[in-house]
């Protein structure tokens, strides 16, 4: 329950820029707006000239309807422009993984095509979960003409649940495997999510309580339990003041009158501001709670409500979450650089 | 009309599936509460509770026995009756495990040999698969049991609510079907039983298993193999059970509650279910939508308003204010009656792009089902009291 108030913030000195790593990975509860947060970095990404990759895990037509229904599929392909997309599918996963271990391809396909032993593969323990993390590190590894293929890979983790189990691989198999090329493999993404210079989990969540809780639940386990490193925690859907403080502070004398006068709609509408400022200001305190408990840099998203998320309003998330972290790491570059003078 | 009181007194079981942080645990648990004050003896079932409403139902230790909600003071203090009986339980998932497999298990042997197996532990504490056949399985039980009129399920906050439809029969089908036998009793002895078919198997199992140790490693295989191999003796354990469950679920006295919100994800994802859901030959027979409207007139909260009317501004500040401002003073009234007025439109527009949502999912639905719409209320909802509060927009069938 408790929520921890850190007291120091520790700030790695040179911790590089989100967009900066290889493989981005962004969890959170259900519905809270990772794949919007996703689709958003990465087009901010590619107006950077960056060749940003979407990974979504199981297929979601959400990814899609950001992108005017492109269709995506395992082979990655262009969504809009400059940012690239896939759907990283269990199936497909493990046919690759097949094909890179298994000697004879012939026997692979006829395995990978028999219905039975693909439910069996689905319910062995972390077959899903090594056959992905096979292919995500695949990805981080593909280079041309000398350099990365994808820069950034941004990977749309499902649910919070899937993402630890993710995570847990590695933890999970160490006592069931012994050496062997599989303990490489193992080792390798071990050592791929443990890189933070390669690899951040970064988190969305809403300004409300139950997300908030559940968010910061993580946040501990995460920091106890694991050793990949943390990237930005994203609050998305933070409502707007819906009245200046000026304007609030005239409610009452104008509900009073309206009263009086027995202008009933303006009534109503006094106790809906009233309401509206309650769940900004709830919004408001969840926000400063994550905020005093939580040591990873935060980015603020306004909750868009005139409009339907199109791509423009997908755009200016991504602006406004990157130049957030840029202008936060210009301060910690200022406060650090005011200590060495003072020093 | 009666919203849903029609509904749960007719019904012996209600299963409550939805996408994830919808109210599906608030609703079932509000459901269960207008159930008892209908005078029925319920249980809800509930899936992790947010901490306090789990206090609020009195299931403050992390076991899963039942216990009766006490509701005496809250008849007393709001003016209800409540003739019925309010009982809650919740599930633990890795303990519930354990005692399935000890109940299912033919004998002390084979239990343990599941309940140690490496590959089990890690199985039962990672895979949130298992949770729709754990949830079934509970559900066996209390509905055997005879003592409630009504029992209220609520589900994990997976877009996967379908295992609940699939996983008993896919658990005793997947045992039951060429894949364990694949890998069980090899190298026991060649040609136990005789025919092409029998080699076939042999063979192909072999290849299989031989396979699945390229990819896993020997130990982890070997203990895989082990453990099918304990899981194929509950095999007839479990298929009792698998379809005694789907008896259950696809009983007449049986209904399935879609609940969701009215925005677009929720939505998206709430319409596969209900897809899904028939396709295995269930009927969704209520949709509830949650937090789906802002509530514009005080004396009406059951209204759903999408208008946001005209109110003529400047005719309503004379009438409050008769001309005693002077300019500054006028000029902010008129700043905050401008705001107010936003203020309304938003809400109204949203009300109305909820309203739509709405109507597209219903159309999608068979007649009968029943829509409810739930507004948005002040602040979570942790307590008795609060539960209560969801009564009325529980008990009004709306014309949509
Ligand atoms: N900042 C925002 N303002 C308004 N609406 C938003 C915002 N961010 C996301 N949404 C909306 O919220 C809904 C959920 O967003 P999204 O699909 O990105 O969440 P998710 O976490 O990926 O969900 P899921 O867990 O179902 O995959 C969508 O309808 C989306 O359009
Ligand atoms: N009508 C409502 N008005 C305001 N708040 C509500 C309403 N219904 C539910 N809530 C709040 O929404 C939050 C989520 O509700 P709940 O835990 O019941 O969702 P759930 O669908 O069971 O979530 P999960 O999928 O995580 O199990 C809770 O904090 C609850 O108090
Ligand atoms: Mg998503
Ligand atoms: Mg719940």
């Amino acid at each position: 329950m408790g929520w921890v108030t850190q007291a120091s913030v520790t700030v790695t000195a040179t911790s590089p820029a989100l967009l900066d790593r290889r493989l981005l990975m962004f969890t959170g509860k259900g519905g809270v707006g990772k794949t919007t947060v996703v689709a958003a970095t990465a087009v901010e990404a590619a107006r950077r000239g960056r060749r940003p990759l979407i990974v979504e895990l199981g297929h979601r037509a959400s990814m899609e309807g950001l992108f005017a229904n492109r269709s995506i599929a395992y082979e990655p392909s262009q969504v809009t422009d400059g940012v690239w997309a896939m759907n990283l599918d269990f199936e497909s996963a493990l046919a690759d993984y097949f094909e890179q271990h298994i000697p004879v391809k012939r026997v692979a396909r006829t395995i990978m095509r028999n219905k039975t032993l693909q439910k069996f593969f689905q319910a062995a323990p972390s077959v899903a979960e090594v056959a992905t993390l096979n292919k995500l590190s695949a990805l981080e590894a593909e280079r041309e003409g000398g350099k990365p293929r994808w820069d950034p890979i941004l990977v749309d983790l499902d649910a919070t649940g899937h993402a630890l189990m993710l995570l847990n691989v590695p933890e999970v198999m160490t006592g069931l495997i012994g050496d062997g090329p599989m303990r490489r493999l193992i080792d390798g993404f071990s050592s791929l999510l443990a890189d933070p210079r390669r690899t951040v989990l970064s988190l969305v969540t809403l300004p409300r309580e139950l997300p908030a809780q559940e968010t910061f639940e993580l946040y501990q386990k995460l920091r106890e339990h694991h050793k990949v490193a943390l990237g930005a925690l994203f609050i998305n859907q933070v409502p707007e003041r819906p009245l200046t403080p000026g304007q609030a502070g005239l409610l009452d004398r104008v509900q009073s009158r309206a009263k009086r006068a027995n202008i009933g709609p303006l009534v109503d509408e006094v106790t809906l501001a009233r309401r509206a400022m309650r769940y900004q200001a709830n919004a408001r305190a969840q926000i400063n709670r994550l905020r005093r408990a939580i040591t990873m840099p935060i980015v603020e998203l306004p909750l868009i409500t005139s409009r339907e998320l199109d791509p423009e309003a997908i755009a200016s998330l991504g602006r406004s979450a990157i130049e957030q972290l840029e202008d936060r790491s210009a301060e910690d570059a200022n406060t650090s650089h005011a200590r060495r003078m003072r020093r | 009309m009666s919203g849903i009181d029609e509904l749960i007194q007719r019904q012996k079981l209600l299963v409550a599936i939805g996408p994830g942080g919808v109210g599906k645990t608030t609703v079932s648990a509000a459901i269960a509460l207008r159930a008892a004050q209908l005078g029925l003896r319920t249980l809800v079932l509930t899936i992790d509770p947010a901490k306090r409403l789990a206090d609020a139902l009195g299931l403050t230790h992390l076991d899963d026995r039942i216990r009766e909600v006490p509701v005496e003071d809250l008849g007393a203090e709001h003016g209800v009756e409540i003739p019925g009986t309010l009982h809650a339980a919740m599930f633990d998932n890795a303990a519930s495990m354990d005692s399935l497999m000890a109940r299912v298990a033919p004998d002390e042997e084979t239990r343990d040999k599941v309940l140690r197996n490496r590959v089990y532990r890690a199985m039962a504490g990672t895979l949130s698969r298992s949770h729709a056949y754990l949830a079934m399985e509970r559900l066996y039980e209390v509905m055997s049991s005879g003592e409630y009129d009504l029992v209220i399920l609520d589900t994990p906050p997976a877009r996967n609510a379908l295992d609940i439809l699939d996983a008993p029969s896919r658990l005793a089908t997947f045992l039951d079907e060429g894949v364990v036998k694949w890998f069980v009793g090899q190298g026991k002895g060649k040609g136990r039983s005789g025919g092409w078919r029998a080699r076939l198997m042999a063979s192909s199992g072999a290849a299989a298993t031989k396979l699945f140790q390229v990819i896993v490693g020997k130990d982890l295989a070997d203990e895989t193999i082990a453990f099918f191999e304990a899981f194929y003796g509950m095999r007839e354990g479990f298929r009792e059970r698998a379809s005694a469950i789907q008896s259950i679920l696809r009983a007449e006295d049986t209904s399935f509650a879609l609940v969701s919100s009215a925005d677009a994800t929720h939505m998206m994802d709430a319409q596969a279910l209900a897809q899904g859901v028939r396709s295995r030959g269930v009927d969704i027979d209520v949709v509830i939508y949650n937090r789906s409207y802002e509530r514009l007139a005080h004396d009406a909260p059951l209204a759903i308003i999408t208008d946001p009317g005209k109110l003529d501004r400047a005719a309503a500040l004379e009438r409050m204010f008769h001309g005693e401002l002077d300019h500054l003073d006028r000029e902010q009234i008129r700043d905050l009656l401008e705001g107010l007025r936003v203020v309304r439109t938003e809400a109204a527009n949203a009300n109305h792009r909820a309203l739509e949502a709405v109507r597209k999912l219903g159309s999608d639905l068979p007649e009968s089902a029943l829509q409810l719409i739930i507004a948005r209320l002040d602040g979570d909802i942790r307590d008795l009291p609060g539960l209560l509060a969801l009564g009325p927009y529980l008990a009004e069938t709306r014309r949509i």
